[in-house]
């Protein structure tokens, strides 16, 4: 193959691949663009300027909304953490460890439907999580979880956690499978206890996974949200477990206000832009 | 002494990790064993074994909900999006990968940046565009949607995958003046196999679980995917939780069967852009 040659397969190569990424991701951008700034119910759109972006600032959701993303933002460090202990747990490779790393990563190949709708089948006023407590003398403890803003929460959490548990755990595995073992065995040598060896040798070299980590969630709690909003609260009560990403569903698709909703799929699109631009920043800074 | 203690915390550790373990597995066992009771008797007695098994909630799923058709259903969409997905994707890894043309890193980055655009913000337009032309609750507008946003993950993994392959072996069949389709499939495919595996599990296993796409795009029931039909037909029928823990349990062999063959690959992809 000639050098003019292998040019023309390159591009050719490329062409079908982005013809339908324009068709179907590149115009429905800029379509979504112009319409956050009209009033369109799907078929007529009328140009409103900047009212739909006024209305979200100034009617009392965005607060709520960002509210609600902020709560599971803040989630994100918890599973950080669990990730990070059970990984060194299982680092320790203790007999059964390859059997409990698969058992971790199980719920994660599930659909957030499945573990939506599992769990709110648990929490329910008569079911398995109230008749435990009952059974376990702690009585006191059972509440209506499914009727409550601070439990629903907490259950939404609590999925969140269990589908993330395997994915933190093989990354920061394969981390910490990287270490050379002579490192260790110098500290060692160098009379460094198990803690010191944890804070400055384990906890540094995992600088990379932990940052993917959080990254990739930090994400995945502003756009992946939805199976387990829609099957476990359905956004409510009112709108108060309800995220961005789930918001801009029910404005297009069950109210029908699409022009409203665009504009929140252009704040959306910022604020992942922002992060995605943080993480630019951290990973150039990472890599020196 | 010494070895004593270190016994002990690696028994500590042990009994740690089976106890997060059981924690991971119970709700799959009471998915599983609630399913197979009547629904008087799970709202009599949520713990425990079933007293019969009963699988009148499966027959119900198959003859009254036609299961079979929603798993034939989600068979043919998810095949139809793999094939898609993979031949618009490796031509193009393999060019970012190994073949030297002007332009080629610029349209590598406008690739990769579109991986970080949110589903969601272009899901009004595109919802309209398929109406318009009348795609709509067909089965094109799922498969056209999942294949084509499937495309940039796709490349990005492939292409990092690729770069790895020998230049030696592709410059012998450059010599030998090999056609680019016998190329492609006698050498390119075959050594990349490994690679299309691994993403295809991850598209394949995605687009299962997928709610929102299907939800938007299918409204009959007779073309619905499984995990929707289950998130909203068994769903009318919220009191009965059998019958939706039932559903929930068909829903999830699949992925699970999947992730039980091909484990392996699914932690290597996993990793690969954690370590990069």
């Amino acid at each position: 193959m000639g050098l003019k040659q292998e040019r023309w397969v390159g591009l050719f190569s490329l062409l079908p691949a982005f013809l339908l990424l324009a068709v179907f991701v590149g115009y429905p951008m800029f379509n979504t663009f112009f319409h956050s700034f009209t009033e369109w119910d799907g078929v007529t759109s009328t140009y409103v300027g900047w009212d739909n972006f006024k209305t979200i600032l100034s009617n009392g959701d965005l607060p709520l909304m960002l509210r609600n993303n902020l709560i599971f933002l803040l989630s994100v460090p918890g599973i950080l953490f669990i990730s990070l202990t059970v990984s060194v747990l299982l680092h320790e490779e203790v007999p059964g460890w390859r059997l409990f790393r698969s058992v971790y990563y199980l719920p994660a190949i599930l659909s957030s439907v499945v573990i939506g709708f599992l769990a709110k089948s648990m929490f329910t006023n008569k079911g398995i999580v109230n008749t435990l407590l009952e059974n376990a003398g702690l009585g006191a403890f059972t509440t209506d979880w499914l009727n409550t803003v601070p439990t629903e929460f907490m259950i939404l959490i609590l999925c969140f956690y269990w589908q993330t548990l395997g994915q933190g755990t093989l990354i920061f595995l394969s981390g910490l499978s990287s270490i050379s073992n002579e490192l260790f065995d110098a500290a060692k040598i160098d009379g460094a206890n198990w803690r010191q060896r944890l804070m400055y040798i384990v906890i540094p070299s995992l600088y990379p996974a932990i940052f993917y980590f959080t990254i990739v969630n930090v994400i995945y709690v502003f756009v992946g949200l939805f199976g387990l909003v829609y099957s476990i609260t359905g956004g409510g009560p009112g709108y108060e477990t309800t995220p961005i990403d789930y918001m801009i569903y029910i404005q297009a698709f069950r109210s029908g206000n699409m022009g409203y909703a665009s504009a929140l799929s252009v704040f959306l699109f910022f604020i992942v832009m922002f992060i995605t631009w943080i993480q630019l920043k951290i990973s150039k800074r990472l890599e020196q | 002494m010494k070895t004593a203690s270190r016994r002990m915390i690696r028994f500590l550790i042990f009994i740690v990790l089976a106890v997060i373990a059981f924690m991971a597995m119970y709700p799959l066992f009471y998915m599983a064993i609630s399913s197979m009771k009547p629904t008087i008797e799970y709202i009599k007695h949520p713990m425990g074994l079933p007293k019969t098994w009963y699988f009148d909630n499966f027959i119900a799923l198959i003859y009254r909900f036609s299961l079979v058709r929603l798993f034939g259903n989600t068979l043919v969409y998810v095949g139809l999006s793999l094939v898609a997905s993979l031949a618009l994707s490796i031509p193009a890894a393999y060019a970012f990968a190994k073949l030297k043309f002007k332009y080629r890193n610029g349209f590598y980055i406008i690739m990769i940046a579109t991986m970080t655009i949110p589903g969601i913000t272009f899901i009004i337009p595109n919802y309209l565009l398929m109406s318009k032309i009348g795609w709509t609750d067909h089965i094109i507008s799922v498969v056209t949607i999942w294949s084509v946003s499937a495309i940039p993950s796709t490349v990005f993994l492939l292409t990092s995958l690729m770069r790895a392959m020998p230049d030696e072996v592709l410059e012998a069949i450059k010599i030998d003046g090999a056609k680019y389709h016998q190329a492609m499939f006698k050498v390119i495919l075959p050594m990349s196999l490994p690679g299309v595996v691994t993403v295809s599990i991850f598209n394949a296993t995605n687009w299962w679980n997928d709610l929102l796409t299907p939800l938007i795009y299918l409204q009959s029931d007779g073309l619905k995917t499984v995990t929707v039909a289950v998130a909203t037909v068994l769903n009318r029928f919220s009191s009965d939780y059998p019958l939706l823990l039932s559903g929930l349990l068909l829903a999830s062999l699949p992925p699970i069967a999947i992730y039980i063959i091909f484990q392996s690959y699914i932690r290597k992809g996993l990793v690969i852009g954690a370590v990069k």
